[in-house]
């Protein structure tokens, strides 16, 4: 497996800052970049881009460490009771925005759309409030990363492997969110 | 000929333009005119000889048939894909073919939106050659962000067509960026491009930072411009003259005074429509205001915001929470209704010091001037504007490069032999943002090779790549000799055959005059049907807040459409007249209910 962290010449760590990345692969770029060095492989250039975005997504970085360090995982699919509860009210978020998406979308005239502006500022009100949550959650999350990082160095890989499935999940409802939001924007 | 020069070349829908760097400086060439301004029109004359640029565009009065212009709003797209909306837009007439679309100049001559391209293209390289003195042979070539995979490989063809080498297929919001910061290389900025032009929409955010432009995020319309405007402006004009049964050459006269009256419009608060000997001797005139014809682009240009909020949205995922200009480029940005929208909707003031015709082609200059080393100190780093993914057994698309990712860009998958024995595996590379894999763009199918063996024994790793230009590249690797192999994505355009695409030539024709009248009815009393109760439901929420005036105006409306919908004459271009009446009257009404939304 390839070590993105290698790729960008950084150390393998969960507490990596925003801005090391950045620094790293600004750095990288303007050497490989193919505009810069025209016989270079344009590969190169796309791991550097695939490492700074993996990196910089905690999920895909605690997912990505874990891997380097444990080996890979098989996936735990079980969910905290606090993330359960989230999920239901997510859900529920979910499916008044998808109500109201699909009889905009069926609906031709502007005057159709106009009378459901007031249901989808409610319902793009919903989504947002659940990604605020959402995104305490991950926030809780990446400030125990530095707890993970000192369990992983004699050999506890738990608290990394429970936190990892929560992430993943957290992440796909944020995707989720965020997917709903735009289209109810588009409306 | 000089064979390290690299060209940059702007293809407008409506102007195309051509530039290089000079002693470090990106400058514009001019034809023997003097002019810089290439109008994207082609006529092929009768006697096989064809036409470019402002001559075609004269031409077009004379050969409205034969003379093809906005070609750029078809290139690269499958005939199945254009709406019955825009088809009946355009004013030149399209039909399906083997590679995509042709355009039928007569009987027995057609051509194509490829073709047509490649011959303004073949304009400009002759406007460089004179202009530099010296043959040319390699080119950066602009395309809207927003443009698919396919659009960038149309365009490409049509420039290697005239002996042109794409040495990159580049953004045109992001080289507009680039002519915007080409002389701030010292500061810290982040911007967003406004880019508005005669066809296609595009809004990209960009970070520029030391000399490295990096693109955040993108989004955009390739169906929405300054033609789209023309279009709702001529129809208005169009139903005020009462003038029904238009020709080709009526329509393209309407269209050409509507668009006049915009650019007129633009600077003043008048602006008088002529169409003297429109029809035999019958002339017509009629005076609109400016406050008329910004009611009428509104809805239009109101489809941008959307499209701001969502590369917005997409910059703030990435940590990008503001930006500190927003910059205009296009010709449709010279409307005052866009600059006040913009204004209005996210309370910042445009800044206009880009040329709104000139700063793609300047970028795309400066672009070539780095690849060929004339330009340093300066690096550029793009998106994929669309997620790129495969279809999936229940049709469901997966995304295997999501959008906006920094290109180049790539990702593996890795497929195995389902059932013993299976020689191969064929897998569907789609693009867009759709759950459904049939809503998104279909780039094509590529056929993954097995080795033969038992049900799972075969593994075929396969990598998706998408390089600088936004184009993509499917590789297989032998797992043995770890050689890499290139996977030809076969597009589901050219491999119709032609038997196939006569099918589909006359179904499109056939269909249009069979049951016309009853799909058109269909459609009309589905609207009404939709009209009606949205009317009932909107004035009891907001109908105190309309003048006695409006209130008259939507009754009168509803009550003919009512009485059409229930008359046994079925007459569905009545029926249409009528919704569309309803719909304007309903505007202000609309207006009201979303502003009542948000309180």
């Amino acid at each position: 497996m390839t070590n993105l962290f290698a790729i960008l010449g950084l150390p393998e760590s969960l507490l990596l800052d925003h801005s090391e990345i950045e620094g790293a692969w600004r750095a990288a770029t303007k050497k490989a970049h193919p505009d810069q060095k025209r016989d270079s492989e344009s590969l190169i250039s796309a791991d550097l881009n695939r490492a700074r975005s993996v990196l910089s997504s905690p999920g895909e970085l605690l997912a990505h460490w874990l891997e380097l360090k444990a080996g890979k995982q098989e996936s735990n699919r079980s969910l905290d009771p606090e993330l359960m509860d989230l999920f239901a009210t997510v859900h529920a978020a979910l499916q008044k925005a998808d109500s109201v998406i699909s009889r905009n979308q069926n609906s031709t005239t502007a005057l159709a759309k106009a009378l459901l502006t007031k249901e989808s500022v409610e319902a793009q009100l919903g989504i947002q409030q659940k990604m605020a949550h959402i995104h305490q959650f991950k926030q809780s999350i990446i400030s125990i990363f530095p707890e993970i990082d000192e369990a992983a160095r004699s050999g506890n890989f738990e608290s990394a492997q429970r936190n990892l499935s929560q992430l993943k999940f957290l992440t796909k409802w944020e995707q989720q969110c965020q997917a709903r939001l735009l289209s109810l924007l588009e409306g | 000929m000089n064979e390290d020069l690299i060209i940059g070349i702007d293809l407008g829908t409506t102007n195309s333009l051509v530039g290089v760097v000079d002693s470090g400086f990106p400058l514009i060439l001019a034809d023997e005119e003097g002019e810089r301004l290439t109008p994207s029109v082609v006529t092929y004359l009768k006697d096989g000889s064809i036409v470019t640029g402002r001559e075609a565009l004269r031409l077009k009065k004379l050969e409205p048939e034969r003379t093809i212009s906005s070609v750029k709003r078809f290139i690269g797209r499958p005939f199945d894909q254009i709406s019955t909306e825009e088809k009946a837009a355009s004013d030149y007439k399209i039909q399906p073919a083997s590679f995509g679309i042709e355009i039928p100049l007569s009987e027995a001559e057609t051509t194509s939106p490829i073709e047509v391209s490649a011959e303004i293209l073949r304009r400009l390289k002759t406007v460089a050659e004179t202009a530099l003195g010296h043959g040319v042979s390699r080119a950066v070539v602009t395309v809207p962000a927003y443009f698919s995979n396919s659009q960038r490989e149309a365009t490409k063809s049509a420039a290697e067509s005239v002996g042109l080498t794409v040495e990159r297929v580049l953004n045109e919001p992001t080289a507009a960026a680039l002519a915007y910061g080409l002389d701030k290389l010292d500061e810290q900025q982040t911007v967003a491009v406004y880019d508005l032009g005669g066809g296609t929409f595009d809004l990209s955010i960009l970070q520029m930072k030391k000399g490295l432009f990096e693109v955040i995020s993108t989004a955009g319309d390739t169906q929405l411009g300054g033609d789209d405007l023309d279009l709702v402006i001529a129809n208005a004009i169009q139903r005020r003259l009462k003038l029904d049964d238009l020709t080709t050459a009526e329509s393209s006269r309407i269209r050409t005074a509507a668009r006049e009256a915009k650019e007129s419009l633009s600077s003043s608060d008048t602006h008088l429509i002529r169409l003297p000997f429109f029809r035999g001797n019958e002339s017509f005139e009629t005076e609109i205001s400016q406050s008329e014809v910004e009611a009428l682009m509104l809805p239009v240009i109101r489809r941008t915001r959307s499209i701001c909020r969502r590369a917005f949205a997409e910059a703030q995922n990435k940590g990008v929470d503001s930006i500190d200009h927003l910059i205009l480029v296009g010709g449709s940005t010279r409307i005052p209704l866009v600059r006040r929208s913009l204004e209005e909707w996210f309370e910042i003031v445009p800044n206009l010091s880009q040329h709104p015709d000139e700063a793609v082609a300047l970028g795309a200059a400066i672009q070539a001037g780095i690849l060929c080393g004339r330009v340093r100190e300066v690096l550029l780093v793009d998106v994929t504007p669309l997620s790129l993914g495969i279809e999936t057994f229940g049709g469901l698309m997966n995304v295997i490069i999501p959008r906006n990712s920094t290109i180049p860009a790539k990702a593996g998958e890795m497929f195995t032999n389902a059932v013993t024995n299976q020689k191969n595996f064929a897998i569907r590379v789609l693009q867009g943002e759709r759950e459904m894999a049939r809503d998104n763009w279909l780039l094509g199918e590529i056929e993954i090779p097995f080795k033969p063996g038992p049900k799972g024994s075969a593994r075929v790793g396969v990598q998706f790549k998408i390089d600088q230009n936004g184009i993509l590249e499917v590789l297989s690797r032998n797992t043995e000799t770890g050689k890499d192999h290139i996977l030809e994505i076969k597009s589901s355009a050219v491999d119709v055959d032609d038997s196939s695409v006569e099918q589909m030539v006359s179904e499109s024709i056939d269909h249009a005059f069979d049951d016309m009248n009853e799909r058109i009815w269909t459609e009309a009393r589905m609207k009404s049907e939709e009209l009606l109760p949205a009317v009932e439901s909107g004035l009891e929420l907001v109908g105190s807040k309309l003048s006695e005036n409006e209130l008259t105006e939507i009754h009168k409306a509803s009550t003919l459409v009512k009485g059409i919908l229930t008359s046994d004459l079925k007459d569905a271009a009545a029926l249409k007249q009528a919704n569309h009446t309803l719909d304007e009257a309903t505007q202000n009404l609309a207006a009201l209910l979303v502003e009542a939304a948000f309180e």
